[in-house]
């Protein structure tokens, strides 16, 4: 049980610099939870599996669980804080507004953020596609069916 | 008939047929969008995980790495800095909070006290053993780590399961019992015997369900805080029961229930699992109160899987005696459960076997039933609540058996059905372990799922195919829910609980309505569908409507959401509030008008006579005379009501088939297709019907096809992260349809049934029936869950 010294963090979130002190094995999910105040990203098993951490970096879907603070430090990072502007939803938050897309809201953060990554790449996916590439997030609500439908009409609303 | 007139009557004497309450305008039956999605999408809706509070403490667990044991020593003093920085809590120091017992209503069931941290002994890998706490997760994570490692234990022989707790040399979780059956139980309905004696054919499969659990996305977690000065205690917890919640922490922790106040933020997710009081909600208020600083304890994932309760495991025997041309005469069935360590608090180690007994007959015509029922403690998780309580593992075993049976008569698995189903005109029906089926539509839903899929096509396809050495099946599960659960629903489902609820509608002095109800949402939508009703109760736009829950210092008393209770319960209270102020509304406007208030309409927020809408005042100025001018206002001016409803049980009803096909290579299943007749009685929100719907048959596809929570034979659990704990993934599911058929309740307010749980109670038997069909050709008889690839490839005789 090393306590580990605290060192000098930089990070780059949703556009605005942030000079923190922390320690070294602290995750970036966490700094950006505890840190940051930035509680919309979502931990469901901090093992890597369930995605309910996802963010960008540098338009990459990215564990939050899995990195450390320290990594983080350079690119830009995007949460789901990040994704309204001026309160005004983007067109991925708005399809899973319209297909109920969601229901306890728990995995939501991590699907939009990893929709966002996989539609840049796929502008017109299948439904194989979609269920493929969203294929590391977990809901235990939908079934998926919605947010597989949302998916799809967000790369609709894209074009 | 005579007999279905009389206990429709009953009913009604009993129950009022008050469907009056229920005003249907633009809202009720719309796909309204949900109305709570922007703070999820936004990434603002706060979950106890993000709370913070000044000077907060993070507690964690330590926890048995032993199956059963006895504690010998847990030396505290090798933390660093315990006291000032650190702090520890063991069952000794908890030794005054009075253990969590089952409250179910049976002398003959034994009872297991849970001490809320281990005291002396520990009966599952997971038992909380000690609480650690620190100023920062990861400096508290470290403290834990410490301590667990200097806890000695006296390891005891472990009881992994049914057969070993039933042993007659087994050891024993609780000594004191001097057994580890805490239940047993037989009954007759009708004649049984009788049955049997007469039956053409005898059919009986053995079935053991798997232990699996709801792990909702977000785990569980607690905050405490205790203000000293004003010995006020505020616990914010991930449940689903917040009022439930207060009255138990305030008799464990002898509060008075006025300085406790429980919210429920932001719920990721319950299934039931969030229901029960868990040992967690008393300790670390206990703790709160102790220490004067605000305490919070998340539960992470492992913890979650090895510690939270588990569900489902039974083990049910079942025989149905028939005559050649299918006709069913009687039924026997034995049904056990694995309880784990502790017969949880609530409903008891009989929720699986009780349940599931009680719920056997279905939507079928049977008259003849003996029923068993038997419990046991075993070393692992304690079995709770979980969507479709018993009701999965009925379901599931009894439509493997009529399929078993049809193919055995030669009859074709929907024929057999059929002419056993009861007809609609037979409701309301008393089955004979008495529910009292309300109303439904078992046959129609039936035969729509069959013909969505084009049944006789799919069999000539089949044919086909298995000429050609392809195996494609297709498995058809009926079934009735229970929901409405209330004092009468409790009670048909053989654990009687009293219920109680309200809702309190207020109009403000600006028009505006604020809805504060006593159930409870996590995901369900209730500040959509509930300002639905609402709404139409007052003529207003849904977003006209703020809806509370959650909080127990700004909602009515009652218990929450499970059982499928909230759409009638919730529904019905808002309802009967909603008229009550309507009337109140209508009363000052009738004086603003001059006119009489029968006379009056409420639309899109304007009070009108009817038949001249020229004449009107908007309902912000009725609702600000109402306050404000003595001419007009009532003699109780405040536009407000609390009502109150305890329902009648009523029973959802439908139909799940699935289409897959087996690789008989690999023994892997592909799921292609999913169809789900859903009846649920008046449909409030059917784009959230809908969604329950899916959500419910994706968590029994889990059960059926994936999910595993499995022990060692030394009582060492194996499945503790997300990697050997497979829930569904977006490719593990299949497009799923859902129709619906909608029979309102002759009982409750407005017709509403409850639902949510189906898709879970029936997708089960769905897929392993398909699995089954497809099989047929090689005697495949399914007997366990999950359906893995080696189980498929053992059905067929290609592994040993
Ligand atoms: S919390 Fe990061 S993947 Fe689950
Ligand atoms: S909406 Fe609840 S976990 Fe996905």
């Amino acid at each position: 049980m090393a306590m580990s010294s605290k060192q000098i963090v930089e990070l780059n979130v949703n556009g605005i610099p942030h000079q923190l002190l922390v320690e070294p094995r602290k995750t970036l999910a966490d700094v950006l939870r505890d840190d940051l105040g930035l509680t919309g990203t979502k931990l469901g098993c901090e093992h890597g599996v369930c995605g309910a951490c996802t963010v960008l970096v540098d338009g990459r879907a990215i564990r939050a669980c899995l990195m450390f603070a320290v990594q983080a430090q350079g690119p830009e990072i995007t949460t789901v804080e990040g994704l309204a502007s001026d309160g005004e939803l983007d067109h991925i938050q708005k399809a899973f507004a319209e297909n109920h897309g969601l229901q306890c809201g728990y995995c939501t953060p991590g699907m939009l953020m990893t929709a966002h990554a996989f539609l840049a790449e796929n502008p017109e996916p299948t439904r194989e596609q979609i269920c493929e590439g969203m294929n590391g997030n977990l809901c235990r609500c939908t079934g998926y069916q919605n947010i597989i439908k949302s998916t799809a009409a967000a790369a609709k609303a894209a074009k | 008939m005579s007999e279905t007139l009389d206990l429709r009557e009953q009913a009604i004497r009993k129950w009022g047929s008050d469907n009056r309450a229920i005003r249907k305008g633009k809202w009720i039956g719309k796909p309204a969008r949900r109305l709570e999605d922007p703070r999820y999408l936004t990434g603002a809706a706060r979950y106890v995980a993000d709370l913070e509070l000044p000077r907060m403490l993070h507690a964690v667990y330590v926890r048995s790495p032993h199956p059963h044991a006895r504690i010998v020593s847990i030396d505290k003093s090798v933390l660093p800095g315990l006291g000032k920085t650190v702090f520890a809590f063991t069952g000794e120091d908890l030794r005054d909070v009075p253990p969590l017992i089952d409250h179910v209503a049976l002398d003959n069931l034994l009872r297991t006290p849970q001490p809320v941290i281990a005291i002396g002994k520990v009966r599952f890998v997971g038992d909380a053993v000690a609480i650690v706490l620190a100023a920062d997760r990861y400096a508290a994570e470290d403290a834990a780590e410490l301590l667990s490692s200097v806890v000695e234990y006296e390891e005891l022989p472990p009881v992994p399961n049914v057969a070993a707790s039933g042993a007659s040399d087994a050891a024993l979780l609780f000594e004191e019992l001097g057994t580890n059956e805490i239940y047993r139980e037989a009954i007759t309905h009708g004649e049984v015997d009788e049955a049997f004696a007469k039956a053409d054919r005898v059919f009986s499969t053995p079935f053991e369900h798997n232990r699996y659990m709801a792990a909702p996305m977000e785990t569980r977690g607690v905050l405490a805080d205790y203000d000293r000065a004003d010995q006020q205690l505020t616990v914010w917890s991930s449940t689903q029961m917040p009022h439930f919640l207060r009255s138990v922490i305030a008799g464990q922790l002898g509060l008075p229930e006025n300085k406790v106040r429980v919210i429920a933020p932001e719920v990721g997710g319950g299934f039931g699992m969030k229901m029960c009081t868990v040992p967690e909600e008393i300790a670390i208020p206990f703790i709160a109160t102790q220490l004067g600083r605000p305490v919070k304890w998340i539960e992470d994932r492992h913890e979650h899987l090895i510690a939270a309760t588990h569900s489902k495991q039974q083990s049910i025997n079942l025989e149905v005696a028939v005559t050649n041309d299918g006709k069913i005469l009687g039924v026997r069935g034995e049904f056990v459960g694995d309880g784990g360590g502790y017969s949880f608090n609530t409903e008891s180690a009989l929720i699986e076997p009780a349940l599931a007994a009680k719920a056997l007959p279905g939507p079928y015509r049977i008259e003849n039933y003996r029923e068993e029922v038997g419990a046991f403690l075993t070393n692992k998780s304690p079995v709770a609540a979980y969507r479709g309580v018993g009701w999965t593992a009925a379901n599931t075993a009894r439509e493997l058996l009529f399929d078993e049976a049809a193919r055995g008569l030669g009859i074709d698995p929907a024929e057999f059905r059929r002419r056993n189903m009861l007809r609609s005109d037979e409701l309301p029906y008393l089955s004979c372990t008495g529910q009292v089926y309300d109303s439904g539509s078992y046959l129609e839903s039936l035969d729509k799922a069959l013909e969505a899929v084009d049944y006789q096509a799919f069999r000539q396809r089949q044919e086909e195919l298995r000429q050609q050495g392809r195996y494609i099946g297709l498995g058809i599960s009926s079934y009735v829910e229970q929901t409405a659960w209330g004092s009468e629903s409790s009670a048909q489902a053989g654990t009687p609980l009293p219920s109680h609820d309200n809702a309190t509608v207020t109009v403000d002095p600006s028009g505006k309505v604020t809805v504060a109800v006593s159930v409870s949402s996590h995901g369900q939508g209730h500040e959509t569908s509930l300002a639905q009703i609402a709404a139409d109760g007052l003529g207003v736009d849904i977003k006209d409507v703020v809806l509370l829950h959650g909080d127990t210092s700004n909602t009515p008393y009652g218990l929450g959401t499970y059982a499928s209770r909230s759409a009638v319960i919730g529904g019905a209270t808002v309802a009967r509030a909603a008229a009550d102020v309507r009337e109140q509304i209508l009363q000052v406007a009738g004086k603003m008008l001059e006119a009489s208030p029968e006379d009056l309409v409420i639309e899109d927020g304007k009070v009108s006579v009817a038949g001249t809408p020229s004449r009107f005042k908007t309902l912000a100025d009725v609702a600000y005379a109402a306050h404000w001018d003595s001419e007009v206002r009532n003699s109780e001016p405040l536009l407000s009501a609390t009502r109150f409803y305890d329902p009648p049980a009523n029973y959802a009803n439908g139909c799940v088939v699935a289409l897959c096909e087996v690789d008989a290579d690999t023994g892997v299943v592909t799921l292609d297709r999913i169809v789900a007749v859903e009846d649920c009685g008046m449909v409030i929100n059917p784009m959230i019907v809908e969604a329950q719907v899916h959500g419910a048959i994706v968590q029994g596809l889990g059960g059926a096809m994936l999910e595993h929570l499995i022990y060692s034979d030394e009582g060492q659990p194996l499945t503790t992260t997300y990697m050997d704990y497979l829930v569904p993934t977006f490719s593990d599911v299949p497009p799923i349809e859902v129709i619906s058929i909608e029979t309102p309740s002759p009982f409750t307010v407005g017709g509403i049934k409850g639902m949510g749980e189906g898709g879970q109670i029936a997708a089960p038997a769905a897929l392993a029936n398909a699995v089954a069909d497809a099989l047929a050709p090689f005697g495949a008889r399914i007997e366990k869950l999950p359906i893995t690839p080696d189980y498929v490839l053992r059905l067929m005789g290609k592994i040993g």
